[in-house]
């Protein structure tokens, strides 16, 4: 019973027009949206393009990282549409998923791109009529882990994700050795003196 | 004080101990000490603990259990399974035929990639496909998450267990998470990396696109191919594949047989973190579609001619350990740097002990979900058998006597081949088995449900508890039951599917013992007069030996005014 209608549903959906999936052996761009409304716009306010580029080169700038984006943050203003092009750089899979977004708009609140290897495709979304930062990330795994992560604001954002390159720090956090080099040391050495002094001084200035 | 004091209070320390052990037990002072005193009243020993409750368990976790049944998918006879959680028949018919060759309503009903198994070209004219491209990715299982203590993806070999693991999978689409909020890895996901069949004769390009942060390589352990850029080996034949790059081998196997492929970068580390599997070269027959991954291994769903040929059914056994002291060093950092420190100079090998071990990426329980052998009487089941751990595999199965028809993927002259029921299997060797259940006494005792297990006996553990590790079964088919396991006549296997129960907090009999002799034991509290007084005189000993630390403090001082005043 269930692969037939999961076979019905799934040839409406492939058939559809309106269902916004493109596929083919270059990639798949997922829940696209272009025309609809999020709720609460009245029309589209405005448009934007960006332009996203993914690989290893990107990891360069933030040690202990591996894969990432050009850039991890963007910025948009509320129902506005984004013209989205997504580069690979790699010669293996990338995505440029959103998470979190409509519903009612995206199925399981997600637009997603990806490129099965090097090459460019473009999508499009409309920002909804919120003030929230979205997710958006690679999910093959351990992308994400490491480096693979942006945030998109929109009308401005409602804070920051955590482990974002170069923007918000690890809620899980790795632990690293300290450094004995020379002047490391001596610093550490007067800061304890001086955290240590400064105490005695105090208690004995009290006491006088 | 004075020393009268001192002597007093040591006194009162000696007594009172007395005191304290005659009142514990008094044959800890003197053995026969019933002699004079008359034998010790009765005390009843503490009760039991009370049963644990191991809450709501799922034996079988189904999913899909209309894929167990006989499936024709795009003309591919795909072969009924009879595991609780069985490969879905979808996605072996892409793998048969080609993801370029299905149509799009089937290829979505995988998460396949478009490119993962391209076939085209038949060269021969003998009806099947002999250009075959195979993409295979490098995922980590239960790797470290910046944001959370939660694994990602996760997998369980056995209930509540989830060691760090890599595999070859088939290049896939999509997450890698079954979605944002069940961070479980996708089924393709999964240990053991997937076996790959190809054809003899076929022109074979094998892609490995290299998704994890680690440099890999593929070594075709046993199969026929080139030296040059070719054999996996960064000290010999090419270089590293890094991260983000992909790697083609090209390979035209000349000699059918079980292989094996695993990542030659680190060996001692890559391939011990699952970054091996089966690599089987099937015989040269007409209309020979293969069923290009086995994912999960286990039953094949579509058998080449070449196997139907001599049997009715085929299974890949694929057998390997693991040690957390290795496999869970990426579970401590997100840093690629300190892992790569920590696993190929800080782990050290010759000190590593296997903790775990799996059939087919599962310890026991879960291997009955996925691994059992279902067989008829009379019966021909081929078993391809690949040992992955860094030690010998001694393989038994109970109740049957199978014959090895080959070894590392060379036939065994049939006037030699031997018969018997421990098979040993050297680290990375392949044995092929013909399991044949005719009720004969030497072939099969008869129908039943029988064990098969490696019988060097830390491998029928979980670090240590048993039942665990690679114990599986031969199940004969009307024994099983509606939940797709063995209605044996032995001990229920509920508690088993309990994380509790590996870690190490259920009696190992608690199912089977009604009377609870074997329950965990209660503790002794304060229960006799002896008791209450053994108590209040512990506390004076106490008091008294403060009272002498105080007098020897205040001695020492004494003497160090008296030696302060000498000077």
């Amino acid at each position: 019973m269930r692969p037939t209608v999961l076979l019905l549903l799934l040839s409406l959906f492939i058939t559809s027009s309106y269902a916004g999936m493109r596929m083919g052996d270059w990639g798949m761009v997922m829940n696209e949206n272009i025309e609809q409304l999020p709720q609460g716009c009245e029309s589209v306010a405005g448009e934007e393009k960006i332009t996203i580029k993914a690989g290893r080169e990107y990891a360069k700038e933030f040690p202990g990282t591996i894969f990432g984006y050009s850039q991890h943050e963007f910025s948009f203003p509320k129902c506005t549409r984004v013209h989205v092009t997504f580069i690979n750089e790699d010669k293996i899979r990338h995505q440029f998923m959103i998470h979190g977004l409509p519903a009612y708009l995206h199925p399981q609140g997600m637009f997603h791109m990806e490129l099965y290897g090097e090459g460019e495709t473009t999508g499009t979304f409309i920002t909804p009529n919120t003030e929230e930062t979205y997710l958006a990330h690679c999910d093959v795994a351990q992308h994400m882990e490491k480096g693979m992560k942006a945030q998109v604001k929109v009308g401005g954002g409602n804070g920051n994700l955590p482990s974002i390159p170069g923007i918000s720090g690890q809620l899980n956090r790795d632990i690293y050795e300290f450094d004995t080099s020379f002047v490391n040391t001596l610093l550490t050495i007067i800061l304890l003196l001086l955290g240590f002094a400064s105490c005695l001084f105090f208690f004995i200035w009290r006491k006088k | 004080m004075k020393r009268s004091s001192i002597a007093v209070l040591l006194l009162s320390a000696i007594l009172l101990s007395i005191i304290a052990t005659f009142l514990y037990d008094p044959y800890l002072l003197y053995s026969r000490f019933y002699e004079y005193m008359g034998m010790p009243n009765y005390q009843a020993a503490p009760n039991s603990k009370p049963k644990p409750d191991i809450g709501e368990i799922t034996v079988c976790d189904e999913q899909y259990p209309e894929w167990r049944k006989p499936y024709t998918i795009g003309g591919i006879d795909i072969q009924a399974s009879d595991a609780c959680n069985p490969d879905n028949p979808y996605e072996v018919a892409a793998f048969v035929r080609g993801t370029n060759n299905v149509i799009m309503p089937v290829l979505m009903r995988t998460q396949l990639a478009d490119d993962a198994v391209v076939k085209s070209n038949d060269i021969d004219g003998d009806g099947d496909p002999d250009d075959i491209t195979i993409r295979v990715e490098v995922a980590e299982l239960n790797g470290r998450s910046p944001d959370g203590k939660e694994l990602i993806p996760g997998y369980e070999i056995a209930p509540g267990i989830t060691p760090g693991a890599w595999v070859f999978a088939p290049k896939s689409r999509g997450m890698a998470t079954v979605n944002r909020v069940d961070l479980t890895a996708n089924h393709l996901l999964r240990l053991p990396s997937a076996p790959i069949r190809v054809e003899e004769g076929d022109n074979v390009t094998l892609i490995l696109e290299n998704t994890h942060y680690f440099p890999h390589t593929i070594h075709l352990h046993g199969v026929d191919h080139t030296y040059s850029n070719n054999d996996g080996v960064p000290q010999t034949s090419e270089k590293m594949t890094m991260p983000g790059e992909q790697h083609i081998y090209k390979i035209k196997p000349r000699h059918a047989g079980t292989m094996m492929y695993h990542c030659h970068v680190q060996v001692q580390v890559h391939m011990m973190m699952g970054l091996q599997g089966l690599f089987i070269v099937e015989e040269n027959k007409p209309n020979n579609w293969l069923q290009t991954f086995n994912v999960g291994a286990g039953k094949v769903r579509k058998p080449s001619v070449g196997v139907l040929e001599g049997y009715e059914q085929e299974y890949d056994l694929h057998y390997q350990g693991i040690d957390t002291s290795l496999n869970n060093l990426i579970q401590t950092s997100n840093d690629p740097r300190q892992l790569a420190k920590k696993m190929n100079r800080l782990y050290d090998i010759t000190d590593g002990t296997d903790d775990y071990f799996m059939l087919n990426g599962r310890s026991f329980p879960y291997t009955l979900r996925e691994s059992l052998i279902t067989v008829e009487p009379n019966q021909h089941t081929k078993l391809r058998v690949l040992n992955g751990t860094p030690e010998m595999l001694a393989l038994h199965t109970h109740g049957h006597k199978a014959t090895i028809t080959a070894y590392d993927g060379v036939d065994v002259n049939p006037l030699a081949q031997i018969t018997r029921d421990v098979y040993d299997v050297a680290p990375a060797q392949r044995i092929d088995l013909d399991l044949y259940t005719k009720d004969d006494g030497l072939h099969s005792y008869g129908e039943g449900v029988w064990l098969m297990h490696d019988h060097a006996e830390r491998a029928i553990t979980t670090d240590g508890i048993a039942p665990g590790g690679n114990i599986s079964q031969i199940v004969y088919r009307k024994y099983l039951n509606k939940n797709a396991m063995a209605s044996g006549e032995g001990e229920d296997v509920m508690p088993y599917f309990s994380p509790e129960y590996y870690k190490r907090n259920l009696p190992t009999w608690m199912a089977s013992d009604v009377f609870g002799f074997f329950d965990d034991v209660g503790e002794r509290g304060i229960e006799t007069y002896k008791d209450v007084i053994l108590v209040i005189v512990l506390g004076m000993l106490l008091a008294v030996l403060l009272l002498l630390c105080k007098a020897l403090y205040s001695c020492l001082q004494t003497v160090v005014a008296k030696l302060k005043n000498k000077s």
